[in-house]
């Protein structure tokens, strides 16, 4: 339970981390809040040469809202998306509203626990890429984009295209993960999400969110998205399961149907915590749940 | 007034409040020593190389073998080396062992060392231990796994059964635990450059024991070997076995001359630790028309891991299953085969409750299941069938003394206002959604047994007495040395408590001093219930003699008759009268002007006292209410409510947190708690991600009332109450899931009542997948 041995850095400039992360390549690793790293150090699960401390450097934690989507700084901690704010392009810091800002912090307090959240960051939670994890399933159902930078250049990453498998991301070892931009969803959106975990802070055994959008004229759903953590290495989306909600208006039986297409739709191995018959039976249970939430009001 | 009974707070606090106390982590100075440990389940050791002792270092320096302490002729005995010889028998088997500056670089040498082993077939969970043809654990000692297996049945058994008006089947299952101890084991060991005296701070229950056999293990006398367990993170019948690591710990300091700890980490503590409960029990049940429960049948079977745990052995869990199963109900006939059963897995120590949290599961889920067969509800069944004239005698002869079993329960039911839940039930049923449920669990606890009860066993080292020293200084303060050892129970309290009552002081100016073997009378420690009943009557006792000499100085002092004088509030007065004199005045007396003593007096104020009872049951009453989702088959505990009866209450507020904190386990036990083996051995569970005690979000408010039979059997009165909590919470909480979906026809008797197993118990009854999941 005691780290292998391994050097320190911490710089305290962007262009120093990309510098560090250039010349030691894979073998460092960024520490971002240290609530995944640190524990997978302890076990020796994870064995970096360097670790390079992203703590000091400023510009990394900022939250602002551009061009109809929230940029999340990596840094920005749990707690923070609790009460998301965001910088307006006109300089004011002001809550987030909408759709995206009721959603955000419904999925932030399944993160963990408190002092976790504390600590613990997005970004960090999006490059450790654990499959049941609840910004990776709301990056990938919400199709975010990754701004990764490395020394003299930067790429921004779609998330269909970032998780690669468990712990696996397009992350390059010589890049950093420095901000992603969620959409804010506008207000003919709904959004739901619900988990199962076994214990308040646990992991989900199996999380689910819903994205619909709503015709104004007719109220029924124009397009879907469903995505589902906990049921493959990396959270999916289950595109039959959306297509069987567009053209129908949201309702129990409506949901009821999808949920059964998403159940048939997964095909989770088991575990520990679940086997696969009961990881279906929970993505049955948590997206018909998810989209009952998001029928509810507007944001 | 009288200081037994009040709820003062534990001197115990501010220490461990402050975050000052000093646990065996805290003592520092020391190398560190790790264990390289068994990565596979069964196989031969071919080779160890690297920087590392093995087995061969430790017979080369003379070190004997754990020897087997039980004398049965059931009783497969064997001789445990302190390091694997020549074959590993469990994932986490210490096979060897390693000397760091630090923990990180111990950690770095023990990657070096490579374990040559031949892997072989493992034998896993009881049946795969049963199975013929099973791999054997001890192939040298015995052609079946089956290490102990005790058998009895009253005459006429068969007959009862074959005419009783009603039969009832059932299996039951308890899941593997661990007792998860916030602190786990360590030990750390410093031996003196000049005289060779060595002393060993450990995590653990009983030190003296320790003393005893770590010195017969290394050919030393007990005189030069102190034990001390300072300040203990939690144990519940974790630390009262000898740990290898500790015996090895002292055997390093004096090879190496150098202090050297071991400090258990959480994935040792979950995979080389003991574990417990791993049992199964078939029960057949006869009811007569008046649905007594008149004959009881069982097979049970304890998984009992790769060895035995001295000096409790590896018969504790199914001999205990087999004198205990009757519980608090009186069945005339009682027919039991109870085995222990060995596999290639981690073995098992007692665990807060030993077998009754599986035998009350059974009897409880028994009572359940009878009810509406025989066309009752759980409380009529119960009511007609819990003991009520006292003392009873079980089947298998133990004595309960006077307790409040049906009482206990009525009190409970009217408590919760069984009516009132009834009614929200039935509209949630019609609702859907979430289930409420409502469970009821009646159970005894024998506690605070000395020598004869241990003594039928017929154990090589028989344990059971306790004895205490008790002195008066000469400012008036008393010293109480006790062999208990108690570790966060709050018991230095309580016996200040006690013998402030008798002594006519108060509790400040008393001071317990336990958990060193220098500076206690040789004792048994704190495990079983059985602290406050023998270390507070021999303190009692004690007390009684001191005050009785105190009586003596006080009736020359003052002229008074002995009979005549009354100790209180730090004063020795003369009955009716305002003459007196301070208690301090006489200690001064009694230390400094012995001249003055009454002819024949030995100087000095110090008496000993020893108690040995047979025995007494604490009996008790839960009840919870949960609410189940049929979707995802998850629980949640809304309620739990206890009706104790403990006997004489010293200090309630510490009852209360004894049944407060057993609760929390039983209902872990129950809900969340199992350590997972694959089918080749492998341990599963060895991180808190996957072993799951419960968090504060997990647990309800607990509420307890209390009824108060002042036991017979005791001389304080008071009655045990260490593991009642984690006894009957399991059965409370399985009783209340299976209420909730009874209307599904979901019967479910396995512990723990994981989410998965809920959840494919609804499948399984209905036959469908999830219905309307909003
Ligand atoms: C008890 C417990 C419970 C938890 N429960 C949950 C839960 O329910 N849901 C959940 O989602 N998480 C949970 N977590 C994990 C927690 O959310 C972590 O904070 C998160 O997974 C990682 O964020 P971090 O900032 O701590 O990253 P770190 O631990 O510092 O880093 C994690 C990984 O990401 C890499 N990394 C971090 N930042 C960057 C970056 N900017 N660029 C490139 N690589 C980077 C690191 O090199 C490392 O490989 C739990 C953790 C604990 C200890």
């Amino acid at each position: 339970m005691k780290p292998a041995r391994f050097a320190y850095v911490a710089p305290d400039s962007i262009e120093d981390v990309l510098d560090a992360l250039d010349r030691f390549g894979d073998e460092a690793k960024v520490l971002s809040g240290g609530q995944s790293l640190v524990p997978m150090m302890n076990f020796r699960l994870a064995r970096p040469e360097v670790i390079v401390d992203i703590g000091r450097v400023g510009g990394l934690d900022g939250m602002s809202v551009v061009n109809g989507s929230l940029t999340v700084g990596a840094r920005v901690i749990h707690a923070r998306l609790e009460a998301p704010t965001g910088a307006m392009p006109d300089g004011r810091t002001e809550p987030l509203g909408g759709v995206l800002g009721s959603l955000l912090p419904e999925v932030a307090r399944f993160v963990g626990h408190l002092p976790i959240r504390a600590r613990g960051t997005f970004g960090g939670s999006i490059a450790h890429a654990d499959p049941a994890a609840e910004w990776c399933i709301l990056a990938r159902t919400l199709d975010a984009e990754m701004v990764a930078l490395r020394r003299g250049g930067e790429r921004v990453i779609a998330a269909a295209d970032f998780f690669e498998t468990v712990f696996t991301t397009a992350l390059e070892p010589e890049e950093l993960l420095a901000a992603v931009h969620l959409p804010i969803l506008g207000d003919d959106w709904r959004a739901g999400f619900c988990e199962f975990s076994r214990r308040a802070g646990d992991f989900a055994v199996v999380a689910a969110m819903t994205a619909v959008r709503l015709d104004p004229a007719t109220g029924a759903i124009s397009e879907a998205r469903i995505g589902v953590g906990g049921v493959a290495g990396v959270p999916v989306r289950l595109p039959a399961a959306e297509a069987t909600l567009v053209g129908e208006v949201p309702g129990a039986e409506v949901h009821a149907a999808a949920a059964e297409v998403a159940a048939g739709e997964v095909d989770p191995a088991g575990d520990l915590h679940g086997s696969a018959a009961y990881r279906r039976d929970l993505v049955r249970a948590m997206v018909a749940r998810a989209l009952a939430q998001g029928a509810g009001a507007p944001g | 007034m009288s200081w037994v009974g009040r709820s003062i707070r534990r001197v115990e606090d501010p220490t461990l409040l402050r975050g000052v106390g000093m646990f065996v982590g805290d003592i520092g100075g020391a190398a560190a020593v790790r264990f390289v440990r068994s990565p596979v389940a069964s196989g031969l050791i071919r080779a160890v190389r690297g920087p590392a002792y093995t087995i061969e270092d430790l017979d080369a320096d003379g070190v004997g073998n754990i020897e087997a302490v039980l004398h049965r002729p059931d009783y497969v005995r064997l001789a445990q080396p302190l390091l694997a010889r020549e074959r590993v028998r469990y994932v986490g088997e210490p096979v060897a062992v390693v000397v760091g500056d630090t923990a990180a670089e111990a950690e770095d040498l023990a990657e070096q060392v490579e374990l040559d082993i031949e892997p072989l077939p493992a034998a896993v969970g009881i049946d795969g231990a049963l199975a013929p043809g099973a791999p054997l654990v001890h192939p040298d000692e015995s052609d079946s796994n089956v290490m102990v297996a005790g058998e009895m049945a009253t005459p006429g058994l068969a007959e009862a059964l074959d005419r009783a008006h009603a039969v009832v089947d059932l299996e039951i299952v308890s899941g593997r635990q661990a007792a998860l101890p916030l602190e786990a084991r360590g030990s750390h060991a410093v031996t003196e450059r000049f005289g060779g005296r060595t002393t060993l701070h450990a995590s653990i229950q009983a030190p003296h024991m320790v003393r005893t056999v770590i010195c017969d293990l290394l050919g030393m006398p007990e005189a030069d070997l102190r034990v001390v367990a300072p300040d203990v993170g939690g144990a519940f019948g974790q630390k009262l076995p000898l740990a290898r690591e500790d015996a090895i710990v002292v055997w390093l300091s004096r090879r190496l001359g150098r202090p050297v700890a071991w400090i258990e980490d959480r994935s040792e503590n979950l995979m080389a630790s003991w574990h417990s409960r791993e049992q199964r029990y078939r029960l057949r049940a006869g009811f007569d028309a008046e649905a007594h429960l008149e004959s009881l049948q069982a097979d049970v079977v304890a998984n009992v891991g790769a060895w035995p745990c001295y000096p409790i052995t590896w018969g504790v869990e199914p001999l205990m299953a087999l004198a205990e199963l009757p519980g608090p109900y009186t069945p005339e006939h009682y027919g039991v085969r109870s085995r222990g059963v060995a596999s290639h897995t981690c073995p098992m120590s007692p665990y807060r409750g030993v077998s009754r949290p599986a035998i009350t599961l059974a009897l409880e889920r028994l009572m359940d299941i009878a009810a509406p067969r025989l066309g009752l509800d759980p409380v009529e069944i119960r009511r007609r069938n819990l003991q009520s004239d006292f003392p009873h005698t079980s089947p298998t002869g133990l004595r309960h003394d006077e307790g409040t079993y049906r009482e206990a329960m009525e009190l409970a039911v009217r408590h919760v206002d069984l009516g009132a839940f009834r009614s929200r039930q039935h509209v949630a049923r019609a609702a859907g959604g979430p289930q409420p449920g409502i469970g009821i669990c009646t159970f005894s606890e024998r506690t605070g047994y000395g020598t004869p009860a241990f003594a039928a066993r017929a154990m090589g080292v028989t344990p059971g007495y306790e004895n205490v020293e008790l002195s008066m200084d000469p400012s008036g303060y008393v010293t109480v040395r006790i062999g208990a050892s108690p570790h966060g129970q709050g018991l230095e309290t309580a016996l200040s408590q006690i013998v402030a009552d008798e002594v006519g002081t108060d509790p400040g100016r008393v001071r317990v001093v336990a958990s060193d073997t220098d500076r206690t009378p040789y004792g048994w420690g704190s495990f079983a219930s059985r602290a406050m009943v023998l270390a507070g009557g021999a303190t009692y006792l004690a007390a009684q003699q001191l005050a009785t000499k105190l009586g003596s100085l006080a009736a020359e002092a003052l002229e008074a008759a002995a009979d005549d004088i009354v100790l209180a509030d730090g004063r020795a007065t003369v009955a009716g009268t305002s003459v007196g004199v301070d208690i301090a005045e006489l200690a001064r007396i009694a230390h400094h002007h012995t001249q003055r003593l009454p002819a024949g007096a030995t100087p000095g104020l110090s008496v000993q006292a020893g108690y040995d009872p047979a025995g007494t049951f604490s009996n008790a009453c839960h009840v919870a209410e949960v609410d189940v989702d049929p979707d995802t088959g998850g629980v949640s505990v809304r309620r739990f409510v206890v009706v104790e009866d403990a006997g004489r209450l010293i200090n309630p507020m510490i009852v209360d947190g004894q049944i407060r904190g057993g609760v929390v386990q039983g209902i872990a036990n129950a809900l969340l708690e199992e350590i997972v083996y694959d089918e080749d051995g492998n341990i599963l569970t060895t991180s808190l991600m996957d072993y799951l005690p419960p968090t504060v979000a997990e647990i309800p408010d607990i509420e307890i009332l209390h009824l108060e039979t002042l036991s017979d059997a005791t001389v304080t009165g008071a009655k045990g109450v260490g593991e009642g909590g984690t006894i009957g919470a399991p059965a409370a909480v399985l009783n209340a899931v299976n209420d909730a979906l009874a209307h599904l026809g979901v019967e479910l008797n396995e512990m723990p009542a994981t989410p998965e197993r809920v959840r494919a118990a609804v499948r399984s009854a209905t036959g469908t997948p999830a219905g309307p999941t909003n």
